[in-house]
């Protein structure tokens, strides 16, 4: 396997090659036509990747066309903020903005806190297209920026497969990873989130670095450091590169294969990487300060130490001198990196893990420890059904796609082997980093499916290389010997690669088809715009959030201040315009305390704390009427936890009965009086929501509530949306004293 | 290549420094041939620091297989989680306890058991392509070939069925996505959930 030029789909070349007899016997005219084999493969090659763009960019717009062009989710909105931002003013008055508009009273300071690529990338195509006279909106370009860069993953893919193993791979890997769910879960028109860019950038910087680890040209390197900078500028994953390609250094250093190709590489890409990352003023000094940045320096240093004793090995010509001082420089060299490890550590210069990462290697510290961590659903373990849901046949092909690497290892194989552990055993702690790992999955199984087609079609080929009397390619003594006994069992042998063709033609088939079907049902809501089936089977829509949101813009002082809880922040500031007190970011913990201990006490000292924070209305989400169940009810006992956290006044058991959370008549009576409880549940003691049920029928929890008649005394209903899931209230002014 | 020097040699360097104290540089072997062992007699060992040879790429392998099916299992999730090993309901007619293989109602969500068993099933599968890999090998002999090849074919097809093949009759992906949420545990729900009604009955 000598990465000769030789397709995955060697059948169509057989066939080819007798056809242009037919063509040159009946049509004259396409004798021009008539093409090499070298040139068959280029354009068979050149059409399968422009399908795989294409079939990218289409398989991720079905909600484009079923709902309309809008953004999904949550932090897309703050990220179209953002963007709109920067358009509109202007690169140096985004980079320097500050926002009063969310996080009241304290502000937030954007451009030091954000990660700038998407905004840079999305404002960079769209100015693109201006200048070609191309006047579209920057929402359109926002939706389809993850489209458009997934499509471009696809084409590093191949780039990437034909590094490690040969082109066939490639072009495997290229059709694997565009219809991946792993990867369509979070690249699909409208999701306009960071891992839309960052997986493109992740896969060209690795792809980048094995080139340059392989060929050791500085060029290659550089072209590595740069990818890195994107990286950087677009995701905080970048963690995973500065300390995935360490480790892959210091494996390549145990097994022996240290060479000047490595040392070129790394040294260049570790320091114009760090230069460069630190232009970015949300990760600032973090490379030198950080303790998960150590590993990336450690080997830095490493890598001197191991140049510098080749180098007097070369110089000295006496090999016991040089044992000698090798351990002495050995043991010298680690004992002066653990003493400056440990006193950076010790002085406090070099800061410990933080959280988020530090719950990756010890899985278990955030349930104890951050309760804000581990209250977001992606944040939890990954069941085995999560990944199948994702990869479904590619976990048949990943262990095979091992064994071929390891069968034949080489500086890039292994590489492609780490990152495809690392990131599979990162995935099975936090189901968002399934895809992360994604790439490293389609690469591998590529492999797989590669090497076992050429397998079975080099069985199919031997009849005709025997029938030929041209020289054979990798024909050896063997197999002319066992030509002769393979003779009788030839037929039976072909048939067996037949049929096994078609199973593995099958296999990919199915694996197709679950990945349209998973994109079309699973991963393509708005979740802004909730879908459900009527009685009849029509499908009913729910566009309650944006309606709640344009109320607010319409309806209320321009100044006003909005509470809600932190979930719904980014989207309030970006359709409502208005000011949030706590929203997604999540870095003030005290201050989403606060908001929590507000919801979860009774109305008057609620109150109190409304009006210390200036807070004019209350937005509550409520789905007891649809049967809409991420409702504020249900992720009410987070607010407690949170709120407790800080205030010990507020403790979880009380609103609990029996260790059981409940809504109706046995409800604890703290819990009845909560304020979240009053503004959900207003006027709700009226309404019928299912025939056969008393009225104030809870469809969301299937109970009847307990407390119907609900009096509110600070506080006045403002809005309800047509389908009652959100839910808006004025907050009164004090009434004058006598 | 100096790592691999270093190891071999390690072995033998404390050979060669007994037998070469003169010509050695190393000032704390200096330090310590004056201090305690110019009146203290060190004795005569036959040891040998063990030596650090690296496994052969197909052991690594295994080694791999087995923290691959670890994850795939599902085991973090066990670890953290603590599921119970099966699930288990009442039969409400008969009252008799009955078991529930397949955690039901939750998007990510498992017991112990159908985990282990489901990433049992994706390993065989894998080793099923390795074995049709290893029985086009050229240097076999042909009995040898075709055992392997009929083994690996079976294996495909069986964690092929066992995995895949059911979800498809009976529709349990379908079933996957909740209608409603039956525990309130407080845990906020992907994003990416569609979330279904309960349909208005007709009456």
């Amino acid at each position: 396997m000598g990465g000769k030029s030789e397709p995955a789909k060697s059948e169509s070349m057989a066939t080819t090659t007798t056809s242009p007899d037919l063509i040159n016997s009946s049509f004259f005219s396409f004798k021009s036509l008539k093409l090499k084999t070298k040139q068959q493969e280029l354009l068979l090659r050149i059409s399968i990747l422009g399908l795989v763009y294409i079939l990218a960019f289409i398989a991720r717009l079905f909600s484009v066309l079923r709902y309309e062009s809008m953004i999904h989710e949550f932090d897309p909105y703050f990220n179209y903020r953002t963007t709109l931002f920067l358009t509109e003013k202007g690169f140096y008055e985004f980079w320097n903005w500050f926002d009063s508009e969310s996080w009241y009273p304290l502000g937030r300071i954007i451009g030091g806190t954000l990660y700038p690529g998407l905004m840079v990338t999305a404002a960079l195509i769209y100015w693109a297209l201006r200048f070609l006279r191309f006047f579209v909106h920057i929402r359109e370009v926002c939706v389809l920026t993850a489209p458009f860069f997934a499509s471009n993953t696809t084409l590093v893919a191949y780039f990437f497969g034909k590094e490690i193993w040969d082109t066939g791979a490639g072009l495997v890997a290229a059709v694997l990873i565009a219809i991946c769910p792993g990867y369509i879960s979070r690249s699909v028109a409208g999701s306009y989130d960071n891992e839309a860019v960052a997986i493109f950038a992740l896969l060209l910087t690795f792809y980048l670095f094995v080139k340059a680890v392989n060929t050791g040209s500085l060029a290659w390197a550089l072209a590595s450091a740069f990818g890195y900078f994107y990286m950087v500028s677009a995701w905080g994953g970048y963690v995973f590169i500065i300390n995935l390609v360490p480790l892959y250094v210091l494996v390549l250093l145990i097994t022996g294969r240290y060479s000047m190709r490595l040392y070129i590489a790394y040294n260049c890409m570790y320091i114009l990487g760090m230069l460069l990352a630190m232009q970015i003023r949300f990760v600032g000094f973090q490379h030198v300060q950080s303790g998960e940045h150590m590993g990336a320096m450690g080997v830095f240093l490493l890598m001197q130490v191991f140049y510098f004793l080749d180098w007097v090995k070369y110089q000295l010509n006496d090999t016991k001198l040089f044992q000698t001082f090798l351990r002495i420089t050995v043991t010298s060299a680690i004992m002066v990196g653990g003493i400056a490890l440990g006193l950076g550590t010790a002085s406090g210069y070099i800061s410990p893990w933080t959280g988020r990462f530090y719950s990756l290697l010890d899985p278990t510290y955030a349930k104890d420890h951050i309760p804000i961590i581990a209250s977001v659903s992606e944040h939890q373990p990954t069941a085995w059904s999560s990944f199948m849901f994702d990869y479904h046949i590619l976990l048949f092909l990943f262990p095979a796609g091992l064994y071929f690497c390891f069968k034949r290892l080489s500086d890039a194989t292994i590489f492609i082997v780490m990152y495809g552990l690392t990131s599979l055993y990162f995935a099975g702690v936090m189901v968002r980093l399934i895809l992360v790992a994604t790439p490293a999955v389609c690469l591998i199984s590529a492999i797989a499916v590669s090497a076992t087609v050429k397998n079975l079609t080099s069985l199919l080929r031997t009849k005709q290389k025997v029938s030929q009397t041209g020289s054979t390619k990798g024909a050896g003594s063997s197999k002319a010997s066992s030509k002769v006994t393979l003779d009788q069992s030839q037929p039976f042998q072909k048939n067996g690669a037949i049929a096994l063709l078609v199973g593995v033609f099958y296999l990919l088939s199915r694996y197709a088809i679950h990945c349209t079907w998973v994109t079309s049902e699973a991963y393509s809501s708005p979740s802004i715009v909730l879908a459900a089936r009527g009685a009849h089977g029509n499908r009913i829509l729910f566009d309650d959030y944006r309606e709640a949101y344009y109320w607010l813009r319409q309806n209320t002082p321009t100044d006003a201040k909005i509470m809600s809880w932190w979930d719904y922040g980014y989207q309030i500031t970006a359709m409502g315009n208005r000011t949030v007190i706590v929203d997604n970011n999540t870095w003030n913990n005290t201050h989403i305390a606060t908001v929590g201990r507000a919801m979860s006490s009774n109305e008057d000292e609620a109150y109190e704390i409304m009006r210390s924070l200036d807070v004019n209305y209350v937005l509550v989400v409520f789905g007891g009427v649809t049967g809409y169940s991420s409702d504020d009810i249900n992720k009410f006992l987070w607010m407690v936890r949170i709120g407790g956290g800080v205030y010990p006044v507020i403790k979880e058991p009380e609103y609990l009965v029996n260790g059981e959370f409940r809504v109706d008549k046995g409800a604890s009576p703290k819990m009845l009086n909560c304020l979240m409880y009053k503004l959900c549940y207003y006027r709700f003691g009226e309404l019928t929501t299912e025939y056969g049920k008393p009225p104030g029928y809870d469809r969301a929890r299937g109970v009847e509530i307990g407390n119907k008649d609900i009096k509110l005394e600070h506080l006045e209903e403002a809005y309800t949306t047509s389908n009652w899931i959100v839910r808006i209230y004025r907050v009164k002014p004090p009434t004058n004293r006598l | 290549m100096a790592p691999r020097s270093d190891s071999q040699t390690v072995a033998t360097g404390s050979g060669v420094s007994d037998g070469s104290d003169q010509s050695s540089i190393d000032p704390i072997f200096h330090l310590l041939r004056i201090l305690p062992f110019s009146f203290l007699r060190p004795p005569r060992l036959r040891l040998k620091i063990p030596s650090f040879t690296l496994p052969s790429p197909m052991t690594v392998y295994a080694l791999i297989l087995l923290t691959y099916f670890l994850v795939v299992s599902g085991f973090v999730y066990d670890v953290i989680v603590e599921p119970p090993g099966i699930g288990s309901t009442q039969d409400p007619v008969t009252g008799t306890i009955r078991p529930v293989v397949f955690m039901s109602g939750r998007v990510n969500g498992q017991y112990i058991i159908e985990g282990l068993s489901s990433g049992f099933m994706f390993v065989l599968g894998g080793i099923g392509i390795v074995m049709l890999d290893l029985a086009l090998d050229k240097n076999k002999a042909k009995s040898v070939k075709a055992s392997y090849a009929v083994a690996g074919v079976s294996s495909i097809v069986i964690g092929y069925v066992m995995s895949f093949w059911r979800k498809q009759t009976t529709g349990r992906e379908h079933s996957r996505i909740p209608r409603r949420s039956k525990t309130v545990n407080g845990t906020v729900l992907r994003h990416d959930e569609p979330f279904s009604l309960l349909s208005v009955p007709a009456s």
